[in-house]
């Protein structure tokens, strides 16, 4: 389904993971739209940036 | 977000459990929750859709191999939506060859991990340690 429609992509999937995990936490753990909407942002962007970080450093590696 | 808490709410904490874990989000629907319990469900089921087209594993109990048993209780979290694929699915046993085998393992332990926080959720709610 998914597979055969969205391209096999490591960073592609890796941001769907990301965007699911990051809007369940921020529904979960916040009340206000505002609020929610900030631990959102703040989630989503650490998982990206934090994945592309810790792919960088494993980059030298077979 | 403004909630709406329309409605009627479960009996009891044990009920709000159990409709949790039946289903992503009926915890929360049964408690008056009605726009979070529907954002959940989405959440969650996308959330394990995802893992089962990317030929993820449906885990079960292996003897030889005791980490099994955590990845077959994070999976079964996911209630009854782990149940139908389980029934449904040509392949439980996730194709380990994919590229995407991998991630759909993930999607999968997290659909249920996710929803097993919703369970804990729904018995706050409905104990009234959480508003």
């Amino acid at each position: 389904m998914i597979a055969a429609t969205f391209p096999v992509d490591h960073f592609l999937s890796m941001s769907l993971y990301a965007l699911l995990v990051s809007a369940f936490f921020a529904l979960l753990w916040r009340d206000g739209r505002r609020e929610r909407w900030k631990l959102f942002g703040t989630l989503l962007g650490s998982l990206v940036l934090g994945g592309l970080a810790v792919a960088w450093l494993m980059y030298p590696f077979p | 977000m403004t909630e709406s808490r329309g409605g009627g709410s479960a009996r009891s904490p044990f009920m709000a459990m159990a409709l949790a874990w039946l289903f992503p989000g009926l915890g929360h629907f049964s408690l008056g929750r009605r726009r979070t319990a529907l954002a959940f469900a989405l959440i969650v089921t996308a959330t394990f859709l995802a893992g089962i087209s990317f030929q993820g594993r449906l885990y079960t109990v292996e003897a030889s191999q005791p980490l099994t048993m955590l990845a077959t209780f994070a999976v079964y979290g996911a209630g009854l939506l782990n149940v139908a694929a389980r029934l449904l699915s040509d392949n439980p046993g996730g194709t380990i060859l994919s590229t995407t085998y991998e991630y759909g393992c993930a999607f999968l332990l997290t659909a249920g991990l996710m929803n097993l926080l919703l369970v804990l959720d729904a018995w706050d709610i409905a104990t009234g340690r959480k508003r």
